[in-house]
């Protein structure tokens, strides 16, 4: 025991050595759970197609016919700069662009002669989108005016004015009534909000918080690969061979300490789950050690097995990362599995990392329990013992 | 100038003898690049952006404007868009919504038409009371927010459209009988006649001009966006990998023995720049190409995929010299390397796309090579040509020779350039 404690305690020295470990073991953890999560408020989460505005008038008028455009349940208007507004069209990153030119005031839609302008990108169905909501929104502020011109046009055509006074006088009281009709104009589409249930399990907090809990503590564990070609590349664990240490003393001690701190590291992050990010992590404290404590092994385990299969500590490194990113990818720890093919959902299900995520999500998103986290810790148990078995049967010292 | 080629093709060969550098640097943003093709439905066909909108029509009110209305969501100009279903039950159209089986139900009530437009015998009367207005419900699916946004926007078009001839008609008829020219008698047909194509009404108080473009419709390809998010994020290894045999030279004596043979101390450091700028250049070379290959990805302008590649390998590569610069040991180089890797992948928009995060962080993304060399990325994805990319290709050289600077400042005080 004393020896395993001894060879635990060793790996930890070695791995804090560096300042920057703590980089990788809390503080990159934070920051990417903290991002993903959503991070601060963006204001920007509007799903609204983004339209970009030219204000060159910048008269009463356009200033009304950009407050309908915000009123809009399809585009957000975006005033910009023409410059801008254009390099951005030219770039292909804006689909539409609206330009009130100068001079759109009141004389000039009574003249008839206002003109506006869309720019769209060809075949594109979010410039469509933006036509139809410019078109409304001009609508709303010309209506009034195209109702009084063509009372003085139905007037015409029954009797001609006698003076441009008096038809000036009949738009100006037609324009008056068309002004009060359209106050008075009752709301006539109501919206109401359907009671779909969500096909996508997901909270950007808890998915983020379990996801970057898995991808942060199984890299490290698979790096115990790592450890072991770095001690082969040494030399020392031939020297382990002149003393009277087991195999498996030396493997306990490695796996265990390793363990020891994957779970110490998990902790800290459930802790910041709890704490700031006020996720209902500690609702069953034993379950909660379970799936940790499962997950922990399995990824244990795979870093035994990668360690018996690589020849030096750069190869470890590397694999580490990049098995550690790619598991985590496919096992749904960044993206809701959900998102994946149901024939991709099926065949992830050879990564411990997919079951660790969703033994986590049934805690801290599903509401879940020991019942529920069971299955799922089983199966990460299942895991630890067929890559130890191999680990242990496969490691040499030399 | 041929020393400074010889010690850069010397670190790439080096490189490519390192088959667990290889993996890392290739295979890694390969398979990521492969996950993000399914999570985006990029293999599955289903990141065809918004277009065959489901949605549930029920005409109620069967009159001229509820079955002006579903003609609208039938029509030609919305093909594309929409993909209208009928039914006459509001509720069974309520349980399609609530399946997820459909954006939105539009639920037209009886009544509709006779609520803007009464009969010509009740619209004159001063007796007659103006019933409680008759609303459309757009019943819409929470899931598909944007979807039943656009469904929404369809019917708000029409029914402004509606009350705009509606406050148009009342207008002209009202005005006319207070001129005394239309009589009780015949105000009746007058103010009917006047409300005929009420939803066909047109503003011409302000003209739309439209400007389509006459180049091709491009389709954005979600993996020309994730693709080189990944490559990017890995350069930035390669030029940590490139920057820690510097250091390695130096620690198994190397180093010192170039410092003496007649080679200038500028064209060794000139070289091993070389060599990172040769390694970066590969990498990400060979992953735009593979992603072409593999997953016919159209990177667009050809030159312009070229310079962009040598740009953000520049502005990486500055990077990877500041961090040899500032490290004393190949190890610390490495994981200060993979620390800044996926410090920058995050902020670079590698695993979230930038529009999603907080402005600050949009901010923050300046400094990172990856968000500009993403930028360049997507505009040739979009379309565009070298001619677009001035902007990301200016930052990037500029970021490279400030950090090139920068490192050979630091370079120099720990007497690395010094002979």
């Amino acid at each position: 025991m004393k020896k395993i404690f001894a060879i635990a305690w060793k790996d930890a020295i070695i791995r804090f050595a560096s300042s920057s470990e703590l980089l990788f073991f809390i503080i990159l953890p934070i920051v990417f759970t903290f991002l993903l999560a959503g991070g601060p408020p963006s204001g920007n989460e509007d799903p609204r197609i983004s339209l970009l505005v030219v204000d060159d008038a910048n008269t009463a008028i356009s200033k009304q016919i950009i407050h309908e455009l915000e009123s809009s349940t399809s585009v957000r208007p975006e005033v910009v700069p023409h410059a801008k507004a254009q390099q951005q069209f030219d770039d292909r990153r804006a689909d539409a662009v609206f330009i009130i030119p100068a001079g759109t005031d009141i004389a000039k839609l009574q003249s008839g002669s206002a003109q506006v302008e869309l720019l769209q990108q060809p075949n594109n169905i979010n410039a469509t989108i933006a036509e139809r909501a410019v078109l409304t929104a001009i609508r709303k502020v010309s209506s009034t005016i195209s109702a009084a011109q063509n009372a003085v046009k139905q007037r015409e055509a029954k009797q001609a004015f006698a003076s441009e006074t008096e038809k000036q006088a009949y738009f100006e009281s037609s324009l008056k009534l068309a002004q009060n009709i359209q106050k008075d104009a009752p709301e006539r589409v109501t919206v109401v909000e359907g009671n779909t249930k969500d096909q996508v399990d997901y909270d950007p907090r808890a998915n983020s918080s379990a996801g970057q809990l898995i991808t942060w503590v199984f890299i490290p564990l698979f790096g115990i690969s790592a450890l072991f070609a770095y001690e082969r590349q040494q030399g020392t664990l031939r020297r382990l061979l002149t003393t009277p240490s087991r195999k498996a003393t030396f493997l306990l001690g490695t796996i265990s300490g390793q363990v020891a701190m994957a779970l110490v590291q998990m902790l800290l992050l459930v802790g910041f789950g709890i704490l700031v990010m006020k996720l209902n992590w500690g609702r069953e404290p034993l379950a909660l050690f379970i799936i940790l404590f499962a997950s922990a092994l399995a990824a244990a385990a795979f870093g035994t097995t990668m360690g018996t299969f690589i020849k030096t500590e750069g190869q470890a490194s590397g694999l580490s990362i990049m098995f550690g990113m790619v598991f985590a990818l496919m096992g749904g720890c960044w993206y809701p599995l959900e998102l994946f093919p149901p024939a991709i959902q099926n065949a992830v299900k050879i990564l411990p990392t997919t079951w660790a995520m969703q033994g986590m999500l049934d805690l801290v998103l599903r509401g879940g329990g020991l019942t529920d986290v069971l299955p799922k810790a089983g199966v990460l148990l299942g895991f630890a013992v067929i890559f130890f078995s191999v680990g242990v049967i496969r490691f040499r010292f030399e | 100038m041929k020393k400074l080629f010889l010690i850069g093709i010397k670190d790439l060969r080096l490189m490519f003898r390192d088959r667990a550098a290889l993996t890392f640097m290739l295979l890694a943003p390969f398979l990521l690049t492969i996950g993000m093709g399914f999570v985006t439905g990029r293999f599955s066909g289903r990141a065809s952006g918004l277009s065959n909108i489901p949605v549930v029509i029920v005409n109620l009110d069967q009159d001229q404007l509820g079955n002006a209305l579903e003609d609208l969501f039938n029509s030609k100009d919305l093909a594309d868009l929409m993909k209208p279903t009928t039914s006459s039950n509001p509720e069974a159209a309520r349980q399609v919504i609530d399946a997820n089986k459909a954006s939105a139900a539009v639920i037209i009530p009886a009544g509709f038409t006779r609520s803007i437009i009464p009969a010509a015998e009740t619209m004159l009367d001063p007796n007659y009371v103006q019933p409680i207005p008759v609303k459309i419900e757009v019943y819409a699916n929470p899931t598909s927010p944007t979807s039943a946004g656009v469904i929404k926007a369809v019917v708000d078009d029409f029914v402004s459209r509606v009350e705009e001839g509606r406050t148009s008609g009342l207008t002209s008829i009202v005005q006319l009988m207070s001129s005394g020219l239309v009589n009780p008698q015949n105000a009746g047909s007058e103010a009917q006649a006047s409300f005929q194509n009420v939803d066909q009404t047109e503003s011409t108080a302000i003209t739309l001009n439209k400007n389509t473009e006459g180049a091709n419709a491009v389709q954005f390809d979600l993996l020309a966006y994730f693709a080189p998010g990944m490559a990017l994020m890995f350069l930035m290894y390669t030029v940590s990998y490139g920057g820690r045999s510097i250091l390695s030279e130096r620690a198994q004596g190397t180093l010192p023995r170039l410092m003496i043979s007649p080679t200038q101390t500028v064209q060794i450091l000139g070289g091993k720049v070389l060599g990172i700028f040769f390694m970066g250049v590969a990498q990400v070379g060979i992953l735009i190409l593979a992603s072409s290959i593999f997953f016919g990805v159209h990177w667009g302008d050809t030159l312009g995929v070229a310079v962009l590649i040598l740009a953000a390998v520049f502005g990486a590569a500055g990077w990877g010299m500041v961090i040899t610069a500032l490290a004393r040991t190949p190890a610390q180089v490495g994981s200060t390397g993979s620390a800044v890797m996926l410090i920058f992948g995050i902020l670079g928009g590698s695993f979230v796309n930038l529009d999603q995060l907080s402005p600050f962080i949009r901010t923050l993304s300046k400094i990172t090579p990856n968000a500009w060399g993403l930028d360049g990325f997507t505009t040739l994805a979009l379309g565009g040509t070298l001619h677009n990319l001035t902007e990301p290709i200016t930052a990037l050289l500029i970021m490279g020779a400030v950090l090139f600077g920068i490192s050979v400042v630091l370079f120099s005080r720990n007497g690395l350039v010094q002979k």
